[in-house]
């Protein structure tokens, strides 16, 4: 059984009440300072960083830190991979009670809501084969075309059949497609297999991208049908990725723990 | 003393982000996930468009350099 914060259905539900948004730590300058100001021990950021906002993303609702342990409690150690019921009902009571507080507008919140979208395809092929999902990718070279395309796949990608089944990018160029097999450079919302680790990706199906919300539905959901998540465990993904060579290239340093060992880092293999 | 120090922090982390392997046997079917926003841009403006408060996570989708896994 899977005990953890954020596969906790309590917490789940409370997490639509929420904005959540989750970065990849040291692939954004700019996010790496907003993190900072949230948790860094010493100045330099680390790995992960937790922690719940104000709608204004100016005021921490909780302790911040590495993870939610920080702001629930909770175990922390060697070989961890459940956590207690009690920091998990923590955090989901915390959340529910942070949600009344600040409820939101509601219907009088203007504007459609957008697609969550991932920062750009390479990082998406990433985070997609990390969490084992299929990527959608609103593809025009017109930023007009992929507004109007936007529009109408959020209205399926919030809905009850869809939301949380897959995840999202824009591209406006081919050559963003570089990594991907079975790519024609046709506009369309393409739904993409990531690589088990996440390099590359593989077109499972191109949807018209004139294709109104009331359309994508059945090929949209054909589509995601046929993605095939990896089925490797943690430590069978880190052999094989070994095995195979398989390395990411980071866009900013790696600076946890930094200040944990006087500013000295080993180098990484 | 530092390296333990170290794995205590890495392994911290572990409970927090193992539901993506915890998940993997049953991820074709149909699961209740958290939706997110993949960039701070995107999920600030949404956050103050709808007034709702921020959950805010961020990960290395990596291990020892190895990609495609949190």
């Amino acid at each position: 059984m899977d005990r953890s914060f954020l596969a906790d259905k309590d917490v789940i539900s409370a997490s639509r009440k929420f904005v959540c948004i989750r970065l990849a730590t040291y692939e954004n300058a700019e996010e790496n300072e907003v993190l900072k100001g949230f948790y860094a021990r010493g100045g330099n950021l680390e790995n992960t960083v937790f922690t719940l906002l104000t709608p204004d993303g100016k005021t921490k609702l909780v302790t911040a830190g590495r993870s939610p342990v920080w702001a629930f409690g909770g175990v922390a150690g060697p070989g961890v991979n459940a956590q207690p019921e009690e920091p998990i009902k923590k955090m989901g009571q915390t959340m529910e009670a942070i949600a009344l507080a600040y409820p939101g507008k509601g219907k009088a919140a203007k504007g459609f809501p957008p697609l969550p979208y991932l920062a750009d395809l390479r990082l998406a092929l990433n985070v997609t084969a990390a969490d084992r999902q299929p990527l959608v990718v609103v593809y025009s070279k017109s930023a007009e075309q992929r507004k109007k395309m936007e529009q109408e796949l959020s209205k399926v990608a919030w809905s009850d059949q869809f939301i949380g089944g897959a995840q999202y990018v824009p591209a406006s160029d081919a050559s963003e497609f570089k990594a991907v097999k079975n790519f024609k450079a046709t506009s369309g919302f393409v739904v993409i297999q990531p690589g088990t680790f996440g390099l590359t990706g593989e077109v499972i199906e191109v949807i018209d991208a004139a294709a109104s919300a009331g359309k994508l539905v059945g090929p949209l959901a054909e589509a995601l049908g046929k993605h095939k998540p990896s089925q490797l465990t943690y430590d069978q993904h880190r052999q094989a990725g070994t095995r195979a060579g398989a390395r990411w290239q980071r866009a900013t340093p790696n600076t946890d723990g930094l200040s944990r060992r006087g500013g000295r880092r080993r180098p990484q293999r | 003393m530092n390296r333990s120090i170290l794995l205590v922090g890495v392994f911290s982390v572990a409970p927090f982000f193992s539901n993506v392997q915890a998940e993997a046997p049953k991820a074709a079917a149909k699961t209740e996930k958290i939706v997110w926003h993949g960039t701070w841009k995107g999920g600030l403006a949404e956050a103050q468009r709808t007034g709702k408060p921020i959950m805010l996570v961020s990960a290395v989708p990596q291990c020892h350099s190895v990609p495609g896994v949190w």
